[in-house]
């Protein structure tokens, strides 16, 4: 009969680990990067503060995308269906994610989201995070590109503020530059400000209401 | 940022662990906080000490240990730690990406995660 070895009653041992803590989002977060390989379709998590025009920049990019790719956009709010009531009018399928309380989207809620797409007819996803631009850096969501939107009328110090989404960033675009002169912003200064953050990220300036460098946010996201 | 869902994990994996060797309470969690991971260690220890009331882990220690940051670059392969730099513009210290050595942009390989390295407990 085998020898049965067992803990006795008391007794202390250790448990020799190696969990990263935030294993759970990354976890799910490479689940949804293979689905994305396994299909071919290229996603990109889209981040940014409150009210800098993550939705405006959708949706100038699918009136030039739509022709050429299949879309679907995936909307993050705390609550309501306007971002995605908005993109829905471009003819695109989109589906709302409303977090609750939560600050961010998880990997976990994309997760639950594409099992309710049809994947086959896809290749390209566009994700808008909430707006937040201090905890979305923390959560992969498993997209091939993040970029990070900010814009003029937050005043010069957006990017100094919030160092670490910036080093998360492949891209960032800085909007409203129309309105530059205005606020007395220089959009170089906050180019240099993510340069010296992460020299690696491509920069863009923007007016997505007059529809000025949706092309050179294109090409940066290798989408052409 | 987000301390108390991190604080959460780590109570959830050592508790689930626990479980799984019939243990009936834990008495330390050994973690390893990167230098780059941004942890703010005093709140991570306040939520911590929170959670773990009526829990397995009641009582138990939190031991945390530094792991050193590395960065690596592309065009000379200098591999090691960068300098975090005490910046006037900014209150707390972060890393640069750029090499120490040539100036290039770098990427950090390690030091950016926190992990249970170890539990102790007890059947």
């Amino acid at each position: 009969m085998a020898k049965i070895v067992e803990h006795k009653e008391d007794e202390i041992f250790d448990i020799e680990l190696e969990e990263t803590i935030l294993k759970k989002n990354e976890a799910f977060a490479e689940k949804n990067s293979d689905l994305f390989k396994t299909h071919n379709i290229k996603t990109i998590d889209i981040m940014g503060s409150i009210g800098s025009g993550k939705t405006s920049l959708i949706e100038a990019m699918i009136k030039r995308l739509k022709e050429k790719h299949q879309i679907a956009v995936l909307n993050g709010d705390l609550t309501t269906t306007i971002d995605s009531d908005r993109v829905a009018k471009h003819g695109v399928n989109v589906i709302q994610i409303n977090t609750g309380k939560e600050c961010h989207l998880d990997a976990n809620l994309v997760s639950k989201a594409l099992e309710n797409m049809e994947l086959d007819q896809l290749d390209l996803i566009i994700i808008e995070n909430v707006g937040n631009l201090i905890c979305p850096g923390e959560f992969p969501l498993g997209a091939e590109k993040r970029l990070v939107v900010i814009s003029v009328t937050e005043g010069p110090y957006m990017v100094l503020k919030h160092p670490f989404i910036f080093m998360e960033a492949n891209v960032v675009v800085i909007n409203k530059l129309d309105l530059a002169e205005a606020m007395n912003v220089e959009f170089e200064k906050l180019k240099a400000d993510v340069m010296r953050i992460n020299p690696k990220a491509e920069v863009i300036g923007t007016s997505c209401k007059n529809d000025k460098g949706i092309i050179y946010v294109i090409g940066a996201l290798n989408l052409n | 940022m987000h301390e108390l869902s991190m604080a959460s994990n780590i109570i959830e994996i050592a508790i689930h662990e626990a479980n799984k060797r019939n243990a009936t309470s834990v008495i330390e969690v050994n973690l390893v906080v990167g230098k780059y991971s941004m942890l703010g260690l005093e709140q991570l220890r306040y939520c911590y000490d929170l959670l773990i009331k009526n829990t397995l882990l009641k009582n138990s220690k939190l031991n945390m240990e530094n792991e050193d940051g590395k960065i690596n670059c592309d065009k000379c392969k200098y591999e090691g730690p960068v300098q975090l730099k005490e910046d006037p513009e900014y209150h707390i210290i972060f890393p640069t990406l750029v090499c120490p050595k040539c100036g290039n942009p770098a990427e950090i390989i390690s030091g950016r995660d926190c992990y249970i390295k170890s539990l102790r407990v007890k059947t």
